[in-house]
C-alpha cells in the first residue's frame, strides 16, 4: 500500500508553529504541527480553506511571509537538517534543487517582464555550472514534458501570452527542473481541465518512481487524493486533525470533520467536494476557541470538548486522531 | 458628523500627520497674530539701518531699505496662506463639482470633460501659473485663479471615481424612489466617502501651491510689493546676497517649513487612511 | 519598432489638437484682449488695430481657432514682436543649455533615486529608511529658487568652488560642464527625491509580488531576486513619474535659470513675459506643448522596452 522503504524520513516536521501578527499580537495560523514525509512517499494535505496547508508548505520552504509572519517555534528537518535554523544562503542551495514548490497563484506567480523560457531555464542556471544554451535546452525538454504545446515556438513568450492552465504547466515544470528530493505541490492542478490534469498527475507519478522523489501533496480535490496519496493528514484550523493511510482515511474516518469531509464518493472530475457540507465557518486565528477547535461546529460535541485542548491520539499504527469524544486519550482503539 | 468622526479617525493614528499639522498651525497662528508679534511695522523704511545683520534688535536683519526681515516675515505668511488656501478652495469647491457632474453625467461629457483634466494636469503648474498671470495681469485675485486652474485637475478626479461607484449601486435607485434629489444623493453618499482623499490631495496641493505662489513672487509675477511675501522678500534680497545673505536665508527657510509641513501632513495621511500604502 | 513609434505618434495627434486647444483658450480667450494686454490701456486705438492685425486677432474666433492649429502644426510658430526673429529660432539657440539641464538632472535623479529608494525599501521600518523617507519629503518641500540661492551661498559664495554665472561657452565642454554642477543638483535634487519615494513604494509593492517568491523558491540568490525580478518590475511605475517629472522639470528649470544666471527656455519665456511679447509666448506654448507630447510618447517607449505586455497593445 504505502511506498516508504526508507525509514529516516526526507522531511519531518516537529511541533511546528508559525505565527502571524494581527493587530500587533503575533498568534498561531498553525501550531503544535508534527508529521513525517518518507522517501518516495506522498502525504496529501486537505482541509477547508484558511486552515493553514500554504503555510505549512512555505514554512518548509523557509519562505514565511515576512515581517508579517514568523515561524515560533519547532523543527522543520530536510534530510535531517533544520530548515528552520538555516542561514538564508544555505537555504537558497537547497530551494529549487533538493526541495522545490509549486505555487498555489498560477496567475501571480510568474514574472511578467521575464520570458517564460528563461524562468524554467533559470534554476538550472543558478544551481548547476551549465551554459546558457545546455539550460535552454533542457528548459524547452521539461516544457515539453508538461506538455505545453509548440513549445519550442512559445519558449520565449511571456506570462500574459499564456493561459491559467499553461502558467500552472509552466510553474510546475520549474520545480521539477533539477530533481528534487521533495516536492511541495500546493494545488497545483486546479487549474488545469480534466485530461491535462491526469497527465500532470501521471507525470508527477512517474517522478515519483523514477527518481523516488518525495511529495506533500496540497488539494481540495478527494478524486486527487485517492489517485496519488499514500497517506493522508486533516488539517482544521491549523492542526493536524487526523493522519492516516490513503486507504484507512476513506474506508473509516475517526474525527467528525474527516468524516464530514469525505462523505462524498472521490471522483477525479469533481471539484471542491463536500467542504462546505459543514455549517458555520473556520474561526480567525486571533479568534481560537480554547478547547477542541471543531468544538462550536461539532456534531459530536461533548461539554467536555470546550474545556480543554485534545490530544492527537494513535488509534492504530499509523493512523492518529485529534478528538476527546472519537478517540480519548489513554484509550487506544484496536 | 461622519465626516468629524472619520477626521478623527484619520489623524489619530499617524504621527506624522500630527507632527505637520502642528508645524502648519504654528505657521498659521503666527499669520493670524502678525499684528501683535510682529513688533515692527514690515513696511516701515530705515535708511540709515539698511542691510544690517540679525541682532538683538533685529533678530533677522534688515533689508535694502532698513525694513526688518523679521516683521516682514511674519507678515508675509499671511500671502503664502491666504493665496494658497483661497486657490485650493477654490480648486476644491469648482473641480470637486466638475468631477461629480461629469461623473454624473457620464458618457461623451465625461470623456471630454476628463480629457481636458488631463491636459490641464500634463501641464508644470508653475508655466500656466506664469502664463495665467502674465495675461492676466499679476494681482492677488488673478494669482488665485492661476494657481486654482493648475489644482483643478486632481480634485475633479477624486470626486468623479466614489460618484461613479456611487451611482450604480443600490441605495441610490432607492433614494431616488424617495423622492431625494440628485443634488441630495450626492452629498449624502459621495462626500463622507471622500473626506481623506480629499484631505491629502488638500494638504499636498497646497504644498504646490506656497511653492508656485512664492516662484511666481520671486519671478515677479505675485503680489506687488511693498506688501511683503515670502518669495518677493528673496527675490530682493537675492540683489543683496553677496553682503547680506539673511534677506533669503530665513524667507528661504519659512517657506521650506510651510511646504514641509504640509507634505508631512498630506504623506501622514495618505499613510493612515491607506493601510496597504502603510509605511510609504 | 519604427512601427510602433509612427504608429505611437500619429496617436498622439488628437493629443496634440486638444493640448492646443487648451493653449488657444488660455492664450487667446483668458486675456481678453490680447493688445490691450501688450500694448497697455494708454495705447491709440490705431496702434491697437495694427497689432491685431498683426497677431491676426482681428478675424472671428474660431477663423482664429482655425488659424493657429495649422500653424502649430506645421510647425510655424510666428515671429517674435520684440527682435523679429521667428519664435523657432530663438528657442532653438538657447536648446542646448535647457537639454543639458535637463538630462543632467534626469541623469543624477535616476542614478541617486533609485538605489536609494531600492535601499530604503529593503531597509523597511529601520533606521536608514526612516531617514531616507524624511530627507526625502524634505528634498520635495525644497521650492527650487530656494534650494538654488542655497547652494549658490554655500558653494559659490563662501567656499568658492563653482561660478556664480552661468553663461557657458557651448564649445569648450569643461566650461559647460562646470557651470552645469550647480544648476543640476539643484534641480536633480527634486528628482531624487521624487524618484526615491516612488522607487521605494514600488519596490515594497513588487517584493510582496508572487513572483518574487516563486523566484526566491527557485533558490534564486537574494541579490539577483532584488536586481532581476523586483527591481525590473519596480521601475515602471518610476518610468511614469520620470515623465512626469520632466514637466515639472521644465517650469523648475525657470527657477534655476534665474537664481544660476543661465540661459534656457525658462529665461526666454520670463524675458517675452517682461517684455509682454504675446507673439513670443504663444510660440513658446506651442513648443511646451510638443515637449509634452514628445515626453509623452518617450515615456510610453519607455515603458515598451520594460515591460512585455505593453507591446502588444
Ligand atoms: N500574510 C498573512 N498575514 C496574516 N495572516 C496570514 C497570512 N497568510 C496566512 N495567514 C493566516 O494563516 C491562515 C492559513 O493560511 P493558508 O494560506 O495556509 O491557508 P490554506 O489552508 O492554504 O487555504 P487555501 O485552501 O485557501 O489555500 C489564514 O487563515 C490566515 O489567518
Ligand atoms: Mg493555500
Amino acid at each position: 500500500m504505502s511506498g516508504a522503504v526508507d525509514d529516516t524520513p526526507v522531511l519531518r516536521v516537529e511541533d511546528l508553529s508559525v505565527e502571524f501578527r494581527v493587530r500587533g499580537a503575533w498568534w498561531p495560523a498553525v501550531r503544535g504541527l508534527s508529521f513525517d514525509v518518507a522517501r518516495n512517499e506522498t502525504l496529501a494535505l486537505v482541509g477547508e480553506s484558511g486552515c493553514g496547508k500554504s503555510i505549512t508548505a512555505l514554512s518548509v520552504m523557509g519562505l514565511v511571509p515576512r515581517p508579517q509572519g514568523r515561524v515560533g517555534s519547532g523543527r522543520i528537518l530536510f534530510e535531517g537538517r533544520d530548515v528552520a535554523a538555516m542561514r538564508e544562503a544555505e537555504l537558497e542551495r537547497l530551494r529549487g534543487d533538493r526541495m522545490a514548490m509549486i505555487f498555489q497563484e498560477p496567475m501571480t506567480s510568474l514574472n511578467p517582464v521575464l520570458s517564460v523560457g528563461f524562468q524554467v531555464s533559470e534554476a538550472l542556471r543558478v544551481h548547476r555550472a551549465i551554459d546558457a544554451a545546455a539550460a535552454d535546452a533542457e528548459a524547452l525538454r521539461l516544457l515539453e514534458e508538461v506538455k505545453i504545446p509548440s513549445a519550442r515556438r512559445r519558449f520565449a513568450d511571456y506570462p500574459h501570452q499564456f493561459s491559467g492552465g499553461m502558467r500552472q504547466r509552466v510553474m510546475i515544470a520549474m520545480a521539477i527542473a533539477l530533481k528534487p528530493a521533495l516536492l511541495l505541490a500546493d494545488e497545483p492542478t486546479t487549474a488545469l481541465d480534466v485530461t491535462i490534469q491526469a497527465q500532470v498527475l501521471g507525470l508527477l507519478a512517474d517522478l515519483k518512481s523514477a527518481q523516488g522523489m518525495s511529495m506533500l501533496f496540497i488539494t481540495h480535490n478527494l478524486g486527487v487524493v485517492a489517485a496519488i496519496a499514500d497517506r493522508v493528514a486533516v488539517m482544521y484550523a491549523g492542526e493536524i486533525v487526523e493522519i492516516a493511510p490513503v486507504a484507512r482515511i476513506f474506508s473509516g474516518p475517526v474525527h467528525p470533520y474527516t468524516e464530514a469531509l469525505f462523505r462524498a464518493i472521490p471522483r477525479i472530475d469533481r471539484e471542491e467536494q463536500s467542504l462546505d457540507a459543514i455549517g458555520g465557518q473556520v474561526p480567525p486565528i486571533d479568534r481560537m476557541p480554547p478547547g477542541c477547535r471543531f468544538a462550536p461546529r461539532c456534531p459530536a460535541r461533548r461539554p467536555s470538548c470546550e474545556a480543554s485542548s485534545q490530544a492527537l491520539v494513535e488509534v492504530a499504527p499509523g493512523h492518529s486522531v485529534r478528538c476527546g469524544v472519537r478517540a480519548p486519550a489513554g484509550a487506544r482503539a484496536a | 458628523m461622519r465626516i468629524l468622526a472619520r477626521l478623527f479617525q484619520v489623524f489619530g493614528t499617524n504621527k506624522t500627520s500630527w507632527v505637520g499639522l502642528a508645524m502648519f498651525v504654528a505657521i498659521c497662528a503666527m499669520a493670524l497674530l502678525a499684528p501683535w508679534i510682529a513688533g515692527t511695522d514690515p513696511l516701515e523704511q530705515d535708511i540709515i539701518a539698511k542691510l544690517r545683520p540679525p541682532s538683538a534688535e533685529h533678530w533677522f536683519g534688515t533689508d535694502e531699505f532698513g525694513r526688518d526681515v523679521y516683521a516682514r516675515l511674519v507678515w508675509g505668511a499671511r500671502i503664502s496662506l491666504s493665496v494658497s488656501i483661497s486657490a485650493i478652495t477654490l480648486a476644491l469647491v469648482v473641480g470637486g463639482t466638475i468631477g461629480l457632474v461629469s461623473g454624473y453625467v457620464g458618457g461623451r461629457f465625461d470623456m471630454l470633460v476628463m480629457q481636458v483634466m488631463d491636459i490641464l494636469l500634463s501641464f508644470p503648474a508653475l508655466i500656466l501659473g506664469l502664463i495665467i498671470v502674465a495675461l492676466l495681469g499679476p494681482s492677488q485675485a488673478n494669482l488665485i485663479v492661476a494657481i486654482a486652474l493648475t489644482a483643478l485637475a486632481p480634485f475633479a478626479r477624486i470626486t468623479r471615481a466614489p460618484t461613479l461607484i456611487v451611482k450604480e449601486r443600490q441605495f441610490v435607485e432607492a433614494g431616488r424612489a424617495l423622492g431625494f434629489g440628485h443634488g441630495r444623493i450626492l452629498f449624502v453618499h459621495v462626500l463622507p466617502n471622500i473626506v481623506s482623499e480629499v484631505l491629502v490631495m488638500a494638504s499636498l496641493w497646497m504644498a504646490t501651491a506656497v511653492r508656485v505662489e512664492a516662484s511666481l513672487s520671486f519671478i515677479g509675477l505675485g503680489v506687488r510689493p511693498p506688501t511683503p511675501t515670502w518669495g518677493g522678500m528673496i527675490r530682493d534680497g537675492f540683489e543683496n546676497i553677496l553682503d547680506a545673505p539673511w534677506l533669503c536665508i530665513y524667507p528661504g527657510l519659512a517657506i521650506l517649513a510651510l511646504i514641509f509641513s504640509l507634505n508631512m501632513l498630506g504623506d501622514g495621511l495618505r499613510d493612515a487612511t491607506d493601510p496597504k500604502l502603510r509605511g510609504e | 519598432m519604427i512601427w510602433y513609434v509612427a504608429k505611437r505618434l500619429l496617436a498622439a495627434m488628437p493629443t496634440l489638437v486638444a493640448v492646443l486647444t487648451v493653449v488657444f483658450v488660455i492664450v487667446r480667450i483668458i486675456p481678453g484682449d490680447p493688445a490691450l494686454t501688450v500694448l497697455g490701456d494708454q495705447a491709440t486705438p490705431q496702434a491697437l488695430a495694427a497689432l491685431r492685425e498683426k497677431l491676426g486677432i482681428d478675424k472671428p474666433l474660431l477663423a482664429q481657432y482655425f488659424d493657429f492649429i495649422t500653424a502649430a502644426l506645421t510647425g510655424d510658430l510666428g515671429r517674435s514682436l520684440v527682435s523679429g526673429r521667428p519664435v523657432i529660432q530663438e528657442v532653438v539657440a538657447v536648446l542646448p543649455h535647457t537639454l543639458d539641464l535637463t538630462i543632467s538632472s534626469l541623469v543624477l535623479g535616476t542614478a541617486l533615486g533609485v538605489p536609494l529608494g531600492v535601499w530604503a525599501a529593503l531597509r523597511r521600518n529601520r533606521l536608514a529608511d526612516y531617514v531616507i523617507r524624511i530627507v526625502s519629503l524634505v528634498g520635495l518641500s525644497f521650492p527650487v529658487f530656494v534650494s538654488g540661492i542655497f547652494l549658490l551661498m554655500v558653494f559659490s559664495l563662501h567656499y568658492r568652488l563653482f561660478p556664480v554665472i552661468g553663461t557657458s561657452n557651448l564649445a569648450d565642454l569643461g566650461d559647460r560642464t562646470w557651470k552645469l554642477v550647480l544648476p543640476t543638483i539643484t534641480l536633480g535634487l527634486v528628482m531624487v527625491a521624487y524618484i526615491t519615494r516612488v522607487t521605494r513604494s514600488a519596490m515594497l509593492q513588487v517584493l510582496s509580488e508572487d513572483y518574487v517568491r516563486t523566484a526566491r523558491a527557485k533558490g534564486v540568490p537574494a541579490r539577483l531576486v532584488i536586481r532581476r525580478h523586483a527591481l525590473r518590475n519596480a521601475l515602471i511605475p518610476v518610468v511614469t513619474v520620470v515623465g512626469l517629472y520632466l514637466g515639472i522639470n521644465i517650469g523648475n528649470s525657470v527657477l534655476t535659470e534665474i537664481v544660476f544666471n543661465r540661459p534656457g527656455l525658462g529665461k526666454v519665456i520670463v524675458t517675452a513675459l517682461n517684455q509682454r511679447d504675446y507673439a513670443m509666448l504663444q510660440g513658446l506654448m506651442v513648443i511646451y506643448c510638443f515637449l509634452i507630447v514628445v515626453t509623452n510618447l518617450l515615456t510610453d517607449l519607455a515603458y515598451g522596452l520594460i515591460d512585455p505586455r505593453v507591446k502588444q497593445a
